[in-house]
């Protein structure tokens, strides 16, 4: 067994080439892996110790009583909806026995507006918090300055005052629920010894702007500090017995903080995770391919070693020991190249628009641990077929010429290929035309089905593109066709990594467009207006309320309508009503209603967007923070006002502001008068340029713009093709550089009755672009189909039409074959290298 | 040691005159030299060989293994370079070629027969036949094509691919490839080495017929005394020179020089 470990590592060590095409695809694997580890942890990390460093001094939070959980998508509140507290509520728990004491927290909407311009942009939230004096509780940290003490002064957390460049003595504006304020900087302050709260940008308030600027009037939640050696489990138990709030525990509330802190990073973990798998799987396949052709190279020193007296156990070993040998060296490679790399997939990620929070990279054992376990043991579990079959190879191969791998097909194995294949296809078909998600499972069966059909489609390939490659290519065209057909499973194997690349790619394509238009389909369908102002934060209303006003004086204007949304939970769930004007709405944005009249929201009523007239006067229960709306459905309409948080319920924007307290408008709608000139769109566009938070849209612009909060989808489109592409390639120039090394004899002859160097590049080159071309298509064909029949079955009423990306497929079938074409350059370079005595000099 | 100089055996080449017109020989060899690494350890391959291999005449070349009678066919035949000296086919002198124009040479000028790895595995016989041809984007002559098949008896294997073909019936594959572009010369190597008597004279009967009826030069390079009866001239190559020349031998006399050559 030490010798064959010897043999195995002089092996490795011989044929550095071979070494660095295999093991980079287990190193781009476990470096995307533990990149994604580590991000994951460092991010994490830094948010979780923030936020208990901030809240170290707190025992206990008094809240008010949840109402719903939000949805979790990607559109959906991110804290839970909770009823308001008394407006008493801190002082009486400032005077519990035992409570050292209590600071109450108003928190609502604050932007910081500098020159007239916002101040952030990205997934960050504007947060309007209450300065909290008593230091023992402050979650913030005066870093200058002084606190803010009257209405008008605020203190902002370090990160805005250096993204706005403002200290303090500036004057700025805050816009808030309630409008725009003129303010002075008094202060700025650290979230503990961060730079501002992970996610949020923060403009903290004296308490006595809580109710004139976030417009709430009860405390959002009370921080309590018990007194040093009372009984803390008894002190809490007075404190609930006060009112009926909530009140939690000081650590669980620094855990529901740090979860709510992360969460949206689990959407980008997902994302990275799904890098990361395609990435192994890929990886996996080019290791199984390389040490398939290694082996079947070596069947003469196989049979020689078992001629010899070589037990199948030692053969067997000799080639797991050389594939634990690539895949460690290649895996410590991948760990020190995903530490490293975490700053740059920072950056990567920067670019779609998503800050990651800055800080010390966090390396865990556990991380280190993951993904080398799942480096080495891809890379062993790979090997593990081809080590069998050189275990088996009688001893009688020593002494013969050469053995290629059976040309033959199983049919038996493209049979139940294909078998597979029909169900897939039949259980999505069922699944489509029934809706029926249940079937869906069978269309799984496609991913096997092209494994076992694979190289049945090979040698039909080869030999359907030998006739079409002769008149494109001459006889260097039907030689590379065949060659496919040579050894249909190797090159089918090497189609699969490329086959799987382009599908992930393409599927996600399909998701993106078809979400991207399913949230656009109802402002393309409904929206009337002439021009809509937007927000500045897509999906957060940021707008003025006193600009729609403003914009109604303009001369030529004939109408304006605003849109109103708060978050209010029905059944359970947590999620956007609309606010609308039903006379001026209608002829703007047509909600297509079904049954009942708008104009009954006046009364009270609710419209409900549905397919189902029967829910006419249905009573609908919303609970609000601060009250509970129990009204019937006056209206039932075809569709809502469109965007990724696209209200389900409306009603009337007296009665919202009645429920919710007064809201920003989320949308404007404008309509010019009869006749008007483009001076009457001019002056529109002025007002709104002065009025920071609103952007004016055309109505074409509006259109166009209402599925871009999916375009960042496309960034991480582009990442994933170009990753899948870039180790696919890697796969295809490792298997066809190793395929010219067993193919040496007929190149050396090749060259030797008269073909050029050039002409062998062409074959070779031919032969990898047929290969990808067809891998790539049945990617796409299969991922086209599957994607289009998930879509249309769990669509649901966000996605409700596939929408097939043409361009954006089209784009990486031109990809995939330019990958595999641009692979072939390695091979193709070793191809010409053969020398012209190859053959003849061949056991001389 | 040799008992002849070189120029003798050179004077000694039936309707051949002195190598000073290398037109007149199908390939030839003047000053070669061919030394393999360098130092201490360079081996000398070819030391200093003038030779010129007839027109329209059958050559057989023989020697000891390590004798340098391959890599003289190598040299001739531009598959390799020489360290020193000059190789022509025809009046063509191969030194002054590059990579490129020695590949078009070869395939316009030059017919191959190997001993193994003789086709490519995934075109037809008749494709293999034409591959010089149809890389070179010439369009073999039917007539000249089915008289070497006809010749050969390959009428029925012409759509067979190599692996459907037996070894004999592929070599003759390959003499017919060698001849249908009618070439200036053919370089068969051990054309014979791997094939049962039978199937070995028939090849042998095939090139000795191209030769006398169609006047085409033929170099082979062989081991096997009965292989070199066939040829008109045997050339014996021991430590890289030139040994002896012997016209129309026979087994018999080949035997003898070489029994002579091995002691």
């Amino acid at each position: 067994m030490n010798g064959m470990a010897r043999s195995a590592a002089r092996s490795v060590l011989t044929s550095p080439s071979r070494l660095v095409l295999t093991g980079t695809a287990i190193t781009l694997s476990v470096a995307f892996l533990v990149a994604t580890l580590v991000l994951t942890d460092s991010m994490r990390g830094r948010a979780a110790r923030d936020i208990a460093e901030a809240f170290a001094g707190t025992d206990a939070v008094v809240q008010g009583v949840e109402l719903g959980e939000p949805g979790g998508g990607p559109g959906d509140p991110v804290r839970s909806v909770q009823q308001a507290l008394d407006t008493g509520i801190t002082e009486r728990v400032a005077a519990v026995d035992g409570v050292l004491g209590a600071a109450a927290q108003w928190v609502g909407f604050a932007k910081l507006v500098v020159d007239g311009s916002s101040v952030g942009a990205g997934t960050a939230s504007d947060v309007g918090r209450t300065w909290v004096s008593d230091p023992g509780l402050s979650p913030f940290r005066l870093a200058s300055g002084r606190a803010p003490s009257e209405v008008g002064e605020i203190v902002v957390d370090r990160s805005l005052a250096t993204a706005a460049d403002v200290a303090p003595g500036d004057v700025v504006q805050v816009l808030t629920a309630t409008g725009m304020h003129d303010a002075t900087i008094t202060g700025v302050a650290t979230f503990a010894s961060a730079d501002a709260a992970p996610l949020q940008r923060t403009v903290l308030l004296p308490d006595a702007a809580a109710a004139p600027w976030l417009d709430t009037v009860a405390p959002t939640e009370v921080l309590v500090d018990v007194a040093e050696g009372a009984d803390r489990a008894e002190v809490l138990g007075r404190v609930a017995a006060l009112s009926d709030g909530d009140v939690v525990d000081g650590a669980a509330y620094v855990r529901t903080a740090q979860g709510a802190a992360t969460s949206p990073l689990e959407f980008l973990n997902v994302f990275l995770l799904a890098f990361a798998v395609v990435a192994v799987v890929i990886g996996v396949t080019i290791i199984f391919n390389t040490f398939g052709l290694i082996v079947a190279r070596r069947r003469r020193e196989s049979g020689l070693l078992r001629a010899i007296g070589a037990e199948r156990r030692q053969v067997v070993g000799g080639v797991v020991v050389e594939a634990a040998l690539v895949g460690t060296l290649a895996t410590l490679v991948g760990l020190v190249c995903g530490v490293a790399g975490v700053g740059a997939l920072r950056w990567v990620v920067g670019l779609t628009g998503i800050s990651l929070l800055t800080g010390p990279t966090i390396v865990t054992p556990a991380s280190i641990g993951i993904a080398a376990t799942v480096g080495i043991g891809a890379t062993i579990l790979a090997a593990w077929i081809p080590a069998r079959r050189a275990g088996a190879t009688p001893p009688i191969e020593a002494l013969r010429e050469s053995a290629a791998e059976p040309r033959r097909v199983p049919p038996a194995r493209t049979a139940s290929g294909f078998v597979l294949a029909v169900l897939a296809i039949a259980g999505g078909a069922v699944a489509v035309v029934g809706s029926t998600p249940a079937w869906l499972v069978l269309v799984i069966g496609i991913v096997p089905a092209i494994v076992l059909c694979g190289p049945a489609i090979v040698t039909a390939t080869a030999r359907w593109s030998s006739p079409l490659a002769r008149r494109a290519a001459g006889v260097g065209g039907v030689i590379a066709a065949g060659n496919l057909g040579t050894s249909p499973r190797r090159s089918a194997s090497t189609g699969l990594a490329l086959t799987l690349g382009t599908a992930i790619v393409t599927l996600f394509a399909i998701f993106a467009s078809s979400l991207a238009s399913g949230v656009g389909t109802d402002v393309r369908d409904g929206l009337q207006a002439d021009m809509v102002v937007t927000s500045a934060t897509p999906d957060v209303s940021t707008i003025d309320p006193t600009l729609a006003d403003r914009i109604e004086a303009l001369p030529d204007v004939g109408a304006v309508a605003a849109v109103t949304k708060a978050e209010g939970v029905v059944a359970g769930a947590a999620e956007a009503i609309g606010g609308i004007d039903p006379a001026a709405l209608p002829t703007m944005f047509d909600l297509d209603p079904i049954a009942g009249d708008l104009a009954d929201l006046t009364g009270g009523g609710v419209a409900v967007v549905g397919d189902d007239p029967a829910r006419l006067g249905d009573v609908v229960s919303i609970e609000f923070e601060r009250s509970t709306l129990e009204a019937p459905v006056v209206a039932v309409v075809a569709r809502s006002t469109g965007g990724f948080e696209a209200p389900v319920h409306f009603v009337d924007r007296a009665t919202l502001d009645a429920a919710a307290g007064s809201q920003l408008d989320a949308l404007v709608l404008v309509d010019l008068a009869d006749g008007a000139g483009r001076d009457a769109e001019d002056d529109v566009r002025a007002l709104v340029r002065d009025v920071p938070g609103s952007f004016l849209e055309t109505r074409a612009e509006h259109v166009a713009n209402s599925g871009s909060s999916v375009a960042a989808f496309g960034n991480f489109i582009d990442g994933m093709l170009i990753l899948a592409s870039l180790i696919a390639l890697l796969g295809v120039a490792n298997t066809t550089a190793l395929a010219i090394n067993e193919r040496r004899g007929e190149i050396g002859l090749l060259r030797a009755v008269g073909t050029t160097r050039p002409e062998l590049r062409r074959i070779v080159r031919l032969e990898t672009g047929l290969l990808s071309f067809v891998a790539a298509v049945i990617g796409v064909a299969v991922a086209a189909g599957f994607g289009w029949a998930l879509i249309d079955v769990t669509g649901g009423s966000e996605i409700p039409s596939v929408i097939m990306p043409w361009s954006r497929i089209a784009l990486t079938l031109v990809v995939a074959v330019a990958a595999g074409v641009a692979a072939a350059a390695w091979p193709a370079f070793r191809v010409s290298r053969v020398p012209v005595l190859e053959l003849v000099s061949r056991d001389r | 040691m040799s008992p002849y100089p070189d120029h003798a055996v050179v004077d000694r080449l039936p309707g051949s005159a002195p190598p000073s017109r290398p037109d007149d020989a199908a390939a030839m060899l003047v000053g070669a030299v061919k030394r393999y690494g360098s130092g201490g350890a360079s081996v000398v391959a070819l030391d200093d060989v003038t030779i010129a291999f007839p027109a329209g005449r059958f050559t057989a070349v023989m020697g000891p293994s390590g004798s340098g009678k391959s890599t003289m066919m190598h040299c001739a035949a531009g598959l390799d370079r020489l360290s020193s000296g000059r190789a022509f086919v025809g009046g063509t002198d191969l030194s002054t070629l590059d990579d490129r124009e020695l590949t078009l040479l070869r395939r316009e000028r030059i017919g191959f027969v190997f001993q193994a790895f003789n086709l490519v595995a995934t075109l037809t016989a008749e494709e293999n036949i034409c591959l010089p041809l149809t890389l070179s984007g010439r369009r073999p002559d039917r007539a000249v094509l089915e008289q070497v098949v006809s010749m050969l008896g390959l009428g029925d294997r012409l759509h067979h691919r190599p692996a459907e073909l037996s070894g004999g019936q592929q070599q003759r594959v390959a003499v017919a490839r060698a001849l249908v572009a009618r070439p200036q010369v053919v370089f068969a190597d051990e054309p014979t080495g791997n094939l049962d008597t039978r199937s070995g004279h028939e090849i042998l009967g095939y090139l000795r017929s191209a030769v006398d009826l169609h006047h085409q030069s033929i170099v082979m390079v062989t081991h096997d005394p009965n292989a070199a009866a066939w040829a008109d001239h045997v050339v014996f190559v021991v430590d890289g020179r030139v040994h002896d020349v012997m016209d129309r031998p026979s087994a018999d006399a080949v035997l003898d020089v070489v029994k002579g050559l091995g002691r």
